[in-house]
């Protein structure tokens, strides 16, 4: 084995979710099982990447092939690095706390005005959960339906 | 935290592949000898992404094997410094044990007495996710008796339950290439023990730690 080039790109978590969801359709249809180790890393990894937490659960999905061009767009008046767009698309921040987590030194960077700008942005594009239906301990229950 | 990565090897097909397309062949065998593996450096190694080059088949001599060369890039699970990522809290230990002492009272004074503390956290594919007590805020206890860390703010205690949902940013990553010092059973089996990549975090910043406390700010 020889690496040619340890990174030649970086992905997002959409890309690499459509790319997990394509290879389990056209095995099936295929009527072929690949090696056993990538079988249960596949499970794992979609369910990780379908948890509750993660903006790709939510039901209808908010993201598509676009998102990332249009994210670019909306958000290209603001000096955000790579590294840092691809947490956007990954954790979809909107709130600023959350936002605060995927940018360095985000106060001194951006005024209170253009980070209210950039979650709406990001809501704009990759859309938000549905409000929580108020619901006491019973944390089992999925809400994802809203109401 | 996905990255690709070019990579050049050689592909050995067994005749007993040999039903199968070349295509299906090729991939199926760097599937089954990099998925859910690690290699130094790069990362956990998730799939082929897809295949740039193949040179024709060889036979060996004796063997039967089909020889190829390929070229393919790798999906490769890295989060890079910095990053922010999702996990879920799997356990909270107490190690490096001196744990007849009884923990020292929940001030901040008295906080670097306690035995390094971590937290564990892990995704659904990859485990080896650890948080120091060092990164974590600082009004925080561990509460001996459930296990678990505690966040004090004010008189709010806020906690780091199992299988919580969490932030965490990426400080710092562990190598460790699991080659034996000999060849004897338990060296090789010593080597095993410590996880070849594991990753060290923080949740020492604003909206960092358990995803719900940060969820609804803005009413």
């Amino acid at each position: 084995m020889k690496v040619l080039e340890s990174q030649a790109a970086l992905l997002t978590n959409h890309e690499v979710y459509t790319f997990l969801q394509n290879q389990a359709r056209e095995y099936q249809e295929q009527k072929r099982r690949g090696p056993g180790n990538l079988e249960t890393l596949r499970r794992e990894l979609l369910q990780y990447l379908r948890s509750e937490e993660n903006p790709l659960s939510q039901e209808p999905p908010t993201y598509d092939d676009e998102s990332i061009a249009k994210l670019l767009k909306r958000l290209r008046p603001y000096e955000i690095q790579k590294g840092e767009m691809v947490m956007i698309m990954n954790l979809r921040p909107v709130n600023i706390p959350m936002l605060n987590a995927v940018l360095e030194d985000m106060e001194e960077r951006f005024t209170a005005e253009e980070q209210e700008d950039i979650v709406a942005g990001v809501e704009e594009v990759l859309g938000k959960f549905p409000p929580k239906a108020q619901e006491e301990g019973d944390v089992m229950q999925t809400t994802e339906n809203g109401s | 935290m996905f990255i690709l990565t070019k990579i050049a090897d050689l592909v050995q097909i067994a005749p007993a592949q040999f039903e199968k397309h070349s295509r299906v062949a090729i991939e199926d065998n760097i599937n089954a000898k990099y998925s859910n593996r690690v290699i130094q450096k790069i990362g956990l190694c998730i799939c082929m992404y897809d295949l740039l080059w193949a040179s024709e088949g060889l036979i060996g001599h004796g063997t039967g094997l089909v020889n190829v060369n390929v070229e393919f890039r790798l999906i490769v699970f890295r989060p890079f410094k910095g990053e922010t990522i999702l996990g879920r809290i799997s356990s909270a230990t107490p190690e490096g044990i001196n744990s007849k002492s009884t923990p020292a009272p929940p001030t901040a004074a008295s906080f670097e007495l306690r035995p390094p503390d971590y937290h564990v956290v892990r995704t659904d594919f990859f485990e080896e996710i650890f948080v120091s007590y060092k990164e974590l805020p600082e009004s925080c206890e561990f509460n001996h008796n459930a296990q678990l860390w505690t966040w004090v703010v004010d008189d709010d205690r806020m906690y780091y339950d199992k299988n919580e949902p969490v932030r965490l940013s990426v400080i710092d990553e562990v190598w460790h290439d699991q080659v034996p010092e000999s060849t004897a059973e338990d060296a090789v089996e010593q080597a095993k023990k410590i996880s070849p990549y594991s990753i060290q975090g923080t949740m020492m910043k604003e909206g960092l730690g358990v995803c719900i406390w940060w969820d609804d700010t803005e009413e």
